[in-house]
């Protein structure tokens, strides 16, 4: 069972993630928050403004969790992947990484896997805010052409 | 012929717009677009290499499908470009 989304920042749910994964054949479930954090490369950061190509995160996600099923032998997976789009201040929630599984081995693997996939091909930028700096897009990894 | 290229990422600061509209030989194809884009970086960032870099390291997509630089593009077709990526 699967859910995801870009979402703007109002509507980015810990509430919504929890209801979904419940499930009573799993026996563990855990969830990744990432957050926008006060300092990067020696700056003081006060917020990101999150771009995403909406349809390419969607399908890239799907991607990801079917991938994850088959590469994890994962029994009763259920994941829940919402990422904001948009302005996020500091502090504030940039991606929610929601997931159940029979046992706690699993969904440590998935949550992983799952966040790790994501940096290397989810079509989603950065773009930093800093006190008495200008904004600044953030170096990105060159997204590679399946064959 | 008429290409629309959505701008995403650091490629949004090329036009006020989300999109630059490109006008293409009949039989053109990616590359042809990647080849003025870069041409657009050239006029509007004359002296910044990182936009230049960053257009060549781009991929370019279809609606959610990446396309290679040899896919053929019709009439009124809308592409996106894609700088390198960074979320989570």
């Amino acid at each position: 069972m699967f859910h995801c989304d870009v979402v703007d920042i109002k509507n980015i749910s810990l509430d919504k993630a929890q209801k979904f994964i419940e499930s009573h054949k799993c026996g563990a479930s855990l969830f990744f928050i990432g957050t926008v954090r006060n300092h990067n490369n020696e700056k003081e950061v006060t917020g990101i403004t999150y771009d995403s190509h909406d349809a390419m995160v969607k399908k890239s996600f799907e991607e990801i969790y079917n991938e994850a099923i088959k590469k994890l032998d994962l029994q009763h997976p259920v994941a829940f992947v919402e990422h904001a789009k948009g302005y996020v201040p500091l502090g504030g929630i940039s991606i929610i990484i929601a997931v159940a599984c029979k046992h706690r081995k699993q969904v440590y693997d998935f949550s992983r896997f799952i966040i790790e996939e994501i940096k290397k091909r989810t079509p989603i930028w950065k773009k930093e805010h800093y006190k008495g700096e200008d904004a600044e897009w953030l170096d990105g990894q060159k997204l590679e052409i399946k064959k | 012929m008429k290409i629309k290229v959505e701008l995403f990422g650091v490629c949004r600061e090329l036009s006020d717009k989300d999109h630059i509209d490109l006008e293409l030989n009949e039989n053109s194809k990616i590359k042809d677009v990647r080849d003025q884009m870069i041409e657009i970086v050239k006029t509007k960032f004359p002296e910044n290499n990182n936009y230049l870099e960053m257009v060549e390291k781009s991929a370019f997509s279809s609606k959610d499908e990446i396309i290679e630089d040899t896919y053929k593009l019709k009439n009124n077709d809308a592409v996106s470009i894609i700088p390198p990526i960074g979320g989570g």
